[in-house]
């Protein structure tokens, strides 16, 4: 508990200095893409306190997310870890980007979402925790060293409902390194914003500028074993706080739910957007002519 | 009035309508005065003739004001001209359309024209935006730019 709470502090301290209305979700998508020429710089980190006295880990990354088109977001992961007695570890990069078919809103907005991570089995972001349980007994020095090219899918199905949002996300994970089978995954997320009207004023703490919410995610099996015998599972609230026009905090603790689990997963995140990035750097170019 | 009162006094006058005809010029320019409709962008007759549930509260503007500057400036423009990449907000073939219309193309988007979704923002705050957006002919006809936040 001590080191939960030593963590917590840690992580506002660094949020602190670093002052877009982001979805409290961490690990569920909703049907929202980026604005098109827009830049999402997003850091965030997963810390996990696993079960039965193995050691905790922290494993913080980098998000760059891109909004081609109004209906295509390509994001790019640079992930780390480090684990309670251990070392520091680079885990791997991810490459992921998201299509929207169907152009209006409609009662379901489905989503199609493909992504190619380059990683290792040191990786503990848990962005998403498809097919069986992961062995947090493995120390890095090993699990570094077990590539993992994987190459996965997600149907993003989302509604909004009266400024509620639902969202579902169906997984399949196919790992192109071993042989583990199609491995499958779910989460699902409601969220909704405390004040639904805008103040005039420029306030940071309205109700306004925060959206709760909460998650539930986990594995399925695989094509080798569907169910949920050794899997996870998370039940997670949420929340996120615009803190001015372009950066948002979020934090979200997860329960563990199954004893496969980790007990507590701590997940803070925030983002800072650059509006009209391809603008500004067009303008560059244009300045140098 | 002395003869050199009455030069002093010319060239003010000259000066004044020189920067009074600049900023003129300057506004007619800024305007996307060449925005056509894109006439596959209709809304259903359900969505045109919704009323906007903040029409009576004047209040609501200022937060529609915040709302617009944080999230359409960058391709409408402070003043909502529409900067020649996005349609220009204050023209006659935007503000004839109804309460219903505008926020049916705010919630929806224009995927073919570039213009994003914002049904991310609650309901209400998208009428707010309607609401303000019927402020801006009177913000353009002043030509008093909107301060900045």
């Amino acid at each position: 508990m001590k080191k939960i709470t030593r963590y917590i502090f840690f992580v506002m301290l660094v949020a602190l200095p670093v002052l877009a209305q982001e979805s409290p979700y961490f690990v569920t998508y909703d049907h929202h893409l980026e604005q098109p020429g827009n830049l999402e710089i997003e850091t965030q980190s997963n810390a996990g306190f696993p079960r039965h006295g193995e050691p905790s880990y922290f494993a913080p990354y980098i998000e760059l997310e891109y909004g081609f088109t109004t209906r295509w977001t390509s994001e790019l992961y640079l992930e780390g870890q480090s684990r309670s007695g251990d070392s520091t570890v680079f885990t791997g990069w991810r490459l992921e980007n998201r299509f929207r078919p169907l152009a209006a809103e409609h009662r379901i907005n489905p989503i199609l979402y493909f992504e190619y991570e380059n990683i290792n089995e040191a990786s503990r972001i848990q962005k998403e925790t498809p097919g069986h349980a992961t062995e947090f007994d493995v120390p890095n020095s090993e699990s570094r060293h077990i590539r993992a090219h994987e190459l996965e899918s997600k149907l993003i199905l989302s509604s909004n409902v009266h400024d509620w949002n639902i969202a579902e996300n169906f997984i399949a994970e196919k790992n192109l390194s071993h042989n583990e089978g199609v491995e499958f995954g779910y989460s699902f997320g409601v969220s909704r914003p405390l004040g639904t009207i805008a103040s005039a004023a420029n306030c940071h703490l309205c109700r306004e500028n925060f959206i709760a919410g909460a998650e539930l995610f986990g594995g399925l099996g695989s094509t080798k074993g569907f169910g949920f015998h050794d899997t996870t599972h998370y039940f997670a609230p949420a929340l996120s706080w615009q803190v001015s026009n372009n950066s948002s905090l979020r934090f979200s603790p997860a329960i563990g739910l199954t004893s496969k689990s980790a007990a507590v997963l701590l997940r803070f995140g925030y983002s800072y957007e650059i509006r009209g990035f391809k603008d500004k750097i067009a303008s560059l170019f244009r300045g140098a002519k | 009035m002395t003869l050199r009162a009455a030069i002093t006094k010319k060239r003010f006058w000259n000066i004044f309508a020189l920067i009074v005809s600049t900023v003129l010029v300057g506004i007619a320019m800024g305007q996307n005065l060449t925005y056509q409709q894109d006439p596959g962008w209709q809304p259903p007759q359900a969505a045109i003739t919704r009323a906007n549930p903040l029409a009576r509260n004047a209040d609501a503007v200022g937060g529609g004001r915040k709302l617009f500057l944080r999230e359409c400036t960058e391709c409408h423009g402070r003043e909502g001209n529409g900067r020649k990449r996005a349609a220009d907000l204050v023209l006659p073939q935007v503000q004839k359309q109804s309460d219903g219309a505008l926020f049916w193309k705010i919630t929806n988007g224009n995927a073919r024209h570039g213009m994003p979704s914002f049904a991310k923002l609650p309901e209400l705050q998208r009428w707010q935006l309607v609401l303000f957006l019927r402020q801006l002919p009177l913000s353009a006809s002043t030509a008093a730019p909107m301060e900045k936040e």
